[in-house]
């Protein structure tokens, strides 16, 4: 099927969301870039960090988000963001507004099948999926499920941090 | 300073079903577009893959985005950082935190592609031409609707394409007519209003001329096309047709030097047929000004219809020496751009 319907947002009610105001979303999505890979445990049995089907990497932190003593507009906050991964490493790095936002496309969802294995092969790569007309592509569509403005850029090394520092 | 984990943080995770999203880069008039409190209709096309895209000459199909009037090429771009998408967690008792729930790999960039679709058309529409008496076409079974989805460009694009082309639905297919057929159907319409005596320039009922017509055979979709491509937006309405004066003398001319195969014209007799072709009182605005471009001259008292290429590399040649006397005078230019400053 060469033409694929692109649908625009349609917001459902998002949950709370600890993210500074000014990387809220209708849906609540947000950009996180690493110039890094992550690495964790992959299985649910190996590390005790697991709960439910994620794993708790790490801990966001926004030093100079205070919008009680700042105010709302204070924009200082975006400059400085922390990431620690695990107890020892900490990265540096900010939050940026994009030059373009970016709409976040996924494949839509369909009422009969969902579930991981829909998940495997979730949006796979547009062009593929819009030549591969063969595999019953007919009926895909694809939906934009969010406008991002802003991301959180963490471009640095990883810096060690000591220990004894943090709170237990 | 801040080497402790300060307060106010909270927990990022990483989901282990990470799914695959796109991130697709919007420009000012797409955001606008999908910001509208009405976002149109959006979709990704790609062109078809024809019998030709087996050979391995064949260009790889790209996608695009479409909006209901332009048309944007998607490339993708690859990042070699780690880009997710999170999410907030849903609420638990303890503190709540984001997760990652997707990575991007790639993101879509897409760039404004200003083209035409007549082309496009012109290599998927059979042609519907009448030779004798006879219909000689072979029909694709394909609607416009399907039609268009095989070309990369937006319905709205394919649209102007296609009443340029005078194309039309025939019996469960699409057609594109010759300039053969148009000027036959074009002779059945001009008959047709003498007899009825219609003035094609102010609105008359299209019902009207495709009665008298129809004994002649044509499908009356293609005569309703050729009404759209000549017809005035704001008066051809529903039943109504009203046909655009100028548009249509141009038309009529330029069809009927395309279908004259074989020898060339000469320039009076082509002019005198041309003037017959048109209704009484528009005879007068039969001039070759009128198809500025449509035609050339292979000799000095002959004409012949002139395709874009022919048109082109004349207005080429036209074009270089000029050029080459402009690039010798570049001092004088450079004095011009100076004294604007």
């Amino acid at each position: 099927m060469p033409q694929i319907p692109l649908r625009t947002p349609s917001y459902p009610t998002p949950p709370s969301n600890p993210l500074p105001h000014l990387l809220h979303t209708p849906s609540g999505l947000a950009l996180l870039e690493l110039q890094a890979t992550i690495h964790f445990p992959s299985s649910s049995n190996s590390s005790s960090f697991v709960c439910e089907d994620k794993t708790e990497v790490g801990k966001l932190v926004f030093p100079l988000y205070n919008p009680a003593l700042y105010g709302d507009d204070d924009t200082k906050w975006m400059k400085r963001v922390y990431f620690y991964v695990g107890k020892y490493q900490r990265l540096t790095g900010e939050v940026r507004k994009l030059g373009r936002p970016f709409a976040v496309v996924r494949r839509k969802e369909t009422d009969t099948v969902m579930g991981e294995e829909r998940e495997d092969v979730e949006m796979g790569d547009v062009v593929e999926s819009i030549e591969g007309r063969d595999n019953g592509g007919e009926g895909e569509e694809l939906e934009i499920v969010e406008v991002v403005r802003y991301k959180i850029v963490f471009s640095s090394r990883p810096e060690p941090v000591g220990g004894e520092k943090e709170e237990v | 300073m801040a080497t402790q984990q300060d307060e106010g943080g909270f927990p990022l995770s990483i989901s282990h079903n990470l799914r695959q999203f796109r991130l697709l880069e919007l420009p000012p008039d797409l955001l606008e577009l999908i910001d509208s409190p009405h976002p149109p209709s959006l979709s990704i096309k790609a062109q078809a893959p024809s019998a030709a895209a087996a050979t391995p000459t064949a260009k790889p199909a790209y996608a695009v985005l479409c909006t209901p009037t332009r048309t944007y090429q998607l490339r993708q771009v690859q990042t070699s950082n780690s880009v997710y998408i999170t999410q907030p967690d849903p609420k638990r008792s303890s503190q709540a935190g984001i997760s990652a729930i997707a990575s991007c790999s790639a993101t879509l960039e897409p760039h404004p592609v200003i083209s035409s679709a007549v082309d496009f058309l012109k290599d998927v529409l059979p042609v519907y031409d009448i030779i004798d008496g006879d219909v000689d076409a072979a029909g694709n079974g394909k609607n416009r609707q399907r039609i268009f989805v095989d070309i990369p460009l937006s319905d709205g694009e394919c649209q102007t394409a296609w009443t340029e082309l005078i194309a039309f639905e025939f019996a469960g297919s699409s057609y594109r007519p010759s300039a053969n057929t148009l000027f036959q159907v074009w002779k059945a319409v001009h008959s047709a209003v003498q007899v009825e005596g219609i003035k094609l320039d102010s609105q008359f009922l299209t019902d009207e001329i495709l009665t008298s017509i129809e004994s002649e055979g044509f499908p009356s979709s293609l005569v309703s096309a050729l009404f759209q491509r000549l017809g005035d937006e704001k008066d051809s309405k529903g039943p109504w047709s009203c046909l655009n004066r100028q548009r249509t003398v141009q038309f009529v001319g330029q069809t009927l030097l395309e279908q004259k195969t074989g020898d060339h014209y000469l320039v009076a007799q082509f002019l005198d047929l041309w003037r017959d072709s048109l209704p009484e009182a528009w005879r007068e605005e039969a001039e070759l000004e009128t198809i500025k471009g449509s035609f050339h001259f292979p000799s000095s008292t002959t004409i012949a219809f002139g395709g874009d290429a022919a048109v082109a590399s004349a207005a080429s040649e036209k074009d270089t020496p000029k050029a080459g006397s402009s690039s010798r005078k570049w001092h004088e230019k450079l004095g011009r751009a100076r004294q604007k400053k």
